[in-house]
């Protein structure tokens, strides 16, 4: 047999280039078996193969026995081996763990240093609380170790154990105290423990206060920068509890930042100096002068040339300043708002969480802009792109069209311009638009922003491979609809820009791609307001047309519902004028518009979505009795005027007419108070089931209903149907010949000039209309206001005037009277009270106010209001941090306090794993006495005399196994074999109960072996009384451990380490 | 803390891996793919540190709004050389101008060790770069930057292997440049006494 060294494995996928795959197959397989050999060193040799192999990507969890045998090689090189096996492939559930406790506590006793390190480094990889009580007593001794090597490593590692195991600290920090305040101590072990104590630090900074002076003086004549940067971190946390340490800290912290050479070191100084708070807003001119020194410095590393790192550094110190000092930041606007338009993307992401920080209404449109052309001058070349492909839209195209902009590195990720996207909005719907002062500016951003997005309908295309939670890409176009409809909703002042911008965009929507399925998410929100608002509309007819070309197009159930109600909003609109006469060709007008929304509905009576279905039936049925009706209504002639069937007129548009819709407060749902009475649990029919049934049982009927229906419909619109393709055609003509997306982009590029040119109209609209805003917003305001007196209160305070709305209604009716928000006369209603109407009062309101104080809802209030869910959010998000990739959960240390250590050590209070030796130490008495029974039963039974010198570990495993371990022992070794090689294959720990059996009976068998191995490690009967402990939780896991040895080779592996002991 | 540190080349195949906090293995590649393609279209004269990949972000984010945990890792520091890149993910707590630092104390030490490293000795000496990295970093906290202690460190558990006589350098392998030529990017930052 010729094994492979782990220099052929490598040397042989290199000549293997093209089918790796194989032959990594094939290797695994010669690793598998090699692993099992005898022979250590090809053990060895097979197992670093696989920590190769698993570095690319092939698990080796199936290995973790074998990880342990060649862990327990007496031969330094393969234990070093077996140590990166543990390492690299353990995890905490990692069962053979349990095995190892006494093989690390063996190693960690060694004589040899460089065998010590070994575990020492292993244990953060692989530590549980169990296995952290358990090695702690051997650890601890290590911190006094004669190689400074193993002090620095054990003392990171106690660490470590002290993240799962906080009890550790209690034991170790009174000895890692001890090692830093010893000024002759090896210098790298007293950054080791800087390090660490820097890491628990921030945790728990009270507990190190008692420690600065002697940190401090590290920090001055430390000589290590690496050490320095740690100090200083570690001061930041601590000078916020003792404002004392910064009049200490300033001199030496300057003089660094003057004197050092060191980039990083300088940086953190300056990042210490603000995280600690020592910039504060005293007037103590030392720390005027500091800040300027630290903000100039920081803006120096900005413009340093070329040094990309500096400046994202820089950046991160002002994302930390602008929270506590933001005018400080607001100083250096300029040179942020370069690092904006850095070709950089992280530096890029940096700058805008900055500027999302130090927006206000005075740089708003400034910076927004900046953002703005930043996307518009990007996304064009992608346009060009999506152009090409515009006509496939399948989704492998979609994923295509990703990839293939990945390989040609486009100017801007799509991420990156969703962010941005999402940062724009938040930016101006901060705080309830405190600091938007021109809606109509917002709109036109809104509108151009919409234009822009088609990034994200592409991140819909490829949700499939999308790796994201679904909800960031869902669809920012969704949440710049959002945005539009709140504007619309809120701000009455602009309420008609926001609808005409609606209706451009559901025209230009119903216009691209013909072909292509409508995707864009913000159809949803603007057909809404298009529908509701339907009146304000410059064009309802066109705007009906579009959405009803839209809607065979559009997928999603929930777009769909709102277009379908919105179109119907519309068409109620224009049909239900009675003011003009029922003339012949206002009749046939009407049939034929009847007829096209009929058939446009039709198809979706069908739909799965019950909600789609839903309005599709009864819209349909609904415009089939005003169909009918119309047709009867003799049209009025010169003679005789007739009016407009009654259902036109009042029925149908009074199904849309109500108060008018307000926004509610997020967390408004929770002060409606339970109605008596009211029974969630009470079941709606008390016998659904059958109900049910029945139903299933009905279905055929209910088609045959359908087909019925349908051909009741065709007789309904008989006239429409010729019609109908031709008004389709003429809809389609113009769509091909200019809904392109070349245009569609230039359009957006001329975007600017646009919005110049809608805003002179506008202002000129608004010079010639004293009352433009009385008009739309509420009358009472806006009179006596001359003109340029408004304009100057327009602008002065722009926000406050002119969203009367904004203020989200609260449910408590009497707090937003009395304190009279923003001019709002209104009274609050649950959700549908005009505030023009403010003698409607929904009588639920009086009831809300007991429920809950509620408070008036002003703009600072945005974030205090969604306090009832808030609270519960944030623990959500902890619970979910937890979870989060990589991350080290720290959260048990917090809850340990080392002031109370300290105290409890002087009064002599017993370690918990001293106490842990005692309590073992009567344990195993226990346990010995009890082995010592059962072994006498045991071997009476089995009538085998056993020599009195058998070890106990072993017979503890028959103890367990008492029952299975009787069966005959003669043909266990075929039975052996069959299950080994049986099981060996199945990788996967389902063993059947049976097998278990088998594998049980097996592991009695080999027992003896494995036992001494694992519990023992050549540990007679004079055992320590703290391993004592070991052998009973090794013990207790043996049924479970043996089932997984069967799983890899049965008793194959027990019988080896036997003959190897 | 450093929850990460990764090698791996040009065409992103992994040269040296190390999670300190456990991960599947499938995660594992996962994660590293995914900072590949973000190292990979990194434009020139970009700073080291890279957006948080898909995987870490998407765990972040959700808490970003409140105060920033120190637990979470945020920062993905990288620095190439030559062939190879290396990557360190750790938390806010660690400065990143020091990692950079401490990414060219590891090249160094290996530079050291190897004489002239090259991406083949790291390919067929992989144990050696696991025991320098645990010479540096123990349980995701930095224990040394001194490269000679490092370097003592290593030489200790056993001599350091040379890469294979027969394995020419450059040959055929086109790393002829070897990482010492990218050793000259001390850069900007001096540690005087490190």
């Amino acid at each position: 047999m010729f094994e492979k060294s782990l220099y052929d494995l490598i040397r042989g996928l290199r000549n293997h280039k093209g089918n790796e795959k194989e032959y990594i197959q094939n290797c695994l397989k010669e690793c598998r078996s090699e692993i099992k050999s005898q022979d250590m060193d090809v053990k060895a040799t097979a197992l670093l193969k696989i920590i190769y192999l698993e570095m690319n990507g092939h698990d080796m969890s199936w290995a973790s026995f074998h990880v342990l045998e060649v862990m327990s090689s007496p031969k330094y090189h393969q234990k070093r081996v077996g140590y990166l096996g543990a390492v690299q492939s353990f995890k905490t559930d990692t069962e053979v763990l349990m095995l190892a406790t006494n093989l690390l506590k063996k190693d960690l006793s060694a004589s040899s240093p460089i065998v010590i390190s070994l575990p020492i480094a292993a244990l953060p990889h692989i530590i549980t609380p169990s296995l952290a009580l358990s090695v702690l007593a051997d650890l601890l001794p290590r911190l006094s170790h004669s190689h400074s090597a193993i002090r620095k490593k054990t003392i990171v590692t106690l660490y470590r154990l002290a993240l799962v195991y906080p009890e550790t600290l209690r034991a170790a920090w009174p000895k890692i105290k001890e090692r830093l305040m010893d000024k002759h101590e090896d210098p790298s072990v007293t950054a080791a423990i800087v390090n660490v104590v820097c890491e628990l630090g921030w945790r728990r900074p009270q507990d190190f206060l008692p420690l600065a002076p002697r940190l401090f003086e590290l920090l001055v004549d430390g000589g290590n920068n690496w050490m320095a940067i740690k100090l200083i971190k570690l001061f930041a946390t601590l000078t916020p509890l003792e404002p004392r340490l910064v009049r200490k800290l300033l001199p030496p912290l300057t003089d660094l930042i003057r004197t050092t050479p060191a980039m990083s070191l300088l940086y953190e100084c300056i990042n210490g100096i603000i995280q600690g708070g020592i910039l504060g807003d005293s007037e103590d001119d030392g720390r005027e002068e500091i800040a300027s020194l630290c903000v100039s410095k920081l803006r120096g590393m900005i413009t340093f040339n070329g040094d990309a790192n500096l400046k994202y550094v820089a950046l991160l110190a002002f994302n930390r300043i602008v929270v506590t000092h933001p005018f400080l930041v607001a100083q250096q606007e300029d040179v942020i708002m370069e690092c904006i338009d850095s070709e950089d993307i992280t530096i890029r992401i940096k700058a805008l969480d900055l500027v999302q920080g130090m927006v206000s209404s005075d740089n708003l449109v400034s910076i927004v802009s900046r953002l703005m052309r930043q996307l518009k001058t990007s996304t064009n070349p992608n346009n060009d792109q999506l152009d090409d492909l515009s006509t496939d839209s399948s989704e492998e195209m979609g994923a295509e069209r990703r990839s293939r902009k990945r390989d040609e590195a486009p100017p801007l990720p799509e991420d990156y311009t969703i962010d941005v996207i999402g940062r724009i909005l938040k930016m101006c719907s901060q705080n309830n638009y405190s600091s938007v002062v021109d809606f109509d500016w917002y709109i036109d951003v809104l509108t151009q922003l919409i234009r822009i997005a088609p990034a994200s309908r592409k991140e819909v295309d490829s949700d499939g491979m999308a790796l994201r939670p679904k909800s960031t890409t869902a669809d920012i176009s969704e949440s710049i609809g959002n945005e539009l409809r709140n504007v619309a909703v809120k701000v009455k002042a602009v309420r008609a820009a926001a609808i005409r911008a609606a209706e451009l965009i559901i025209a230009k929507l119903s216009m691209e791609t013909t072909s292509h399925q409508v995707i864009s998410g913000s159809l949803k929100p603007v057909a809404w307001i298009a529908g509701e608002y339907a009146y304000l509309l410059s064009n309802p007819s066109d705007t009906l047309n579009h959405l009803l070309q839209l809607i065979p197009r559009i997928r999603p159930s929930e777009v769909l519902a709102t277009c379908l109600q919105a179109s119907m909003k519309l068409f109620a609109l224009i049909a239900g004028n009675d003011q003009t006469y029922w003339t012949a060709e206002r009749k046939s007008m009407i049939s034929l518009l009847m007829a096209r929304v009929i058939h446009t509905y039709e198809p979706l009576v069908l739909h799965p979505s019950l909600e789609v279905q839903e309005r599709a039936v009864e819209f349909t049925e609904l415009l089939k009795l005003t169909a009918e009706a119309a047709s009867a209504q003799a049209s009025s002639t010169n003679e005789l005027e007739q009016d407009p069937p009654l259902l036109l007129t009042q029925a149908i548009p009074s199904l849309f007419q109500g108060w008018e819709l307000n926004s509610v407060a997020v967390g408004a749902q929770l002060n409606v108070p339970m109605p008596e009475g009211l029974d969630l649990d009470e079941p709606i029919h008390p016998n659904l089931s059958s109900l049910l049934a029945q139903a299933d049982s009905l279905m055929l009927p209910i088609q045959e209903d359908d087909e019925f229906s349908a051909y009741y419909n065709e007789k309904a619109a008989p006239t429409s149907i010729s019609s109908e393709p031709a008004i389709n055609r003429l809809r389609d003509a113009p769509e091909t010949t200019s809904g392109s997306y070349q245009q569609a982009t230039e359009d957006s590029y001329l975007d600017a000039d646009i919005i110049a040119r809608r805003k002179a109209e506008r202002a000129e609209r608004n010079r010639d209309d004293p009352f433009y805003i009385g008009d739309l917003g509420s009358p009472s305001r806006s009179q006596g206001t001359s003109t340029p007196i408004h304009n100057i209160l327009q602008n002065e305070n722009g926000p406050d005037l002119d969203i009367d709305s904004i203020p989200i209604m609260k449910l408590d009716l009497g707090a937003i009277s009395s304190f009279g928000v923003g001019g709002a006369p209104g009274t609050p209603q649950r959700s549908k009270a005009p505030k023009s109407r403010p003698q409607i009062v929904v009588a639920a309101d009086e009831t809300l106010v007991g429920s809950r104080p509620s408070t008036p809802r002003t703009g600072s209030q945005h974030d205090s209001d969604a306090d009832p869910s808030s609270a519960s959010a944030k623990s959500r998000a902890a619970r979910k941090l937890k979870q989060s990739l990589l991350q080290v959960d720290s959260s048990h240390l917090r809850n340990l306090s080392l002031e109370a250590s300290h105290s409890e050590d002087a009064a002599g209070g017993a370690l918990p794993h001293e106490k842990l030796a005692e309590t073992d130490a009567e344990m195993a008495k226990a346990m010995k006495e009890v082995q010592r029974l059962r072994l006498e039963m045991q071997r009476a039974n089995e009538r085998i005399h056993v020599a009195q010198g058998v070890p106990t570990e072993g017979v503890v495993v028959k103890s367990k196994k008492k029952k299975e371990g009787k069966k005959a022992k003669s043909k266990s070794k075929s039975e052996e074999d069959g299950a080994g090689a049986g099981e060996d294959e199945k990788e996967k720990k389902v063993v059947k109960k049976k097998k278990k059996k088998k594998a049980e009976t097996e592991a009695a068998k080999g027992g003896e072996g494995e036992g001494a191995l694992v519990g023992g490690e050549g540990e007679g009967e004079a055992v320590v009384t703290v391993k004592k402990k070991e052998k009973e939780k090794v013990k207790k896991k043996k049924p479970k451990r043996i089932i997984q040895l069967g799983d890899e080779d049965a008793g194959a592996g027990a019988r080896a380490e036997a003959g190897e002991l | 803390m450093i929850n990460a540190f990764l090698v791996f080349n040009g065409q992103g195949q992994p040269r040296l891996t190390k999670f300190y906090t456990q991960l599947d293995t499938s995660i594992q590649q996962r994660l590293i793919s995914e900072i590949f393609t973000l190292v990979a279209n990194r434009p020139k004269g970009s700073c080291n540190f890279l957006p948080l990949p898909p995987l870490l972000a998407a765990s972040s984010t959700s808490t970003s709004s409140s105060e920033p945990h120190n637990d979470v890792p945020s920062l993905v520091t990288y620095r190439n050389y030559a062939t190879l890149y290396f990557i360190i993910i750790s938390t806010s707590t660690e400065s990143p101008l020091a990692l950079i630092d401490l990414i060219q104390v590891y090249v160094e030490s290996l530079d050291r060790l190897f004489e002239n490293v090259c991406e083949l000795d790291l390919i067929f000496n992989f144990e050696t770069l696991h025991a320098t990295l645990g010479e540096m970093i123990v349980g995701g906290v930095v224990i040394e930057t001194n490269m000679e202690k490092i370097v003592q460190g290593v030489r200790a558990q056993g001599t350091v292997a040379k890469r294979p006589v027969n394995e020419s350098r450059g040959g055929g392998m086109g790393l002829g440049s070897g990482l010492g030529a990218g050793l000259g990017m001390g850069g900007n930052f001096v540690w005087s006494g490190r």
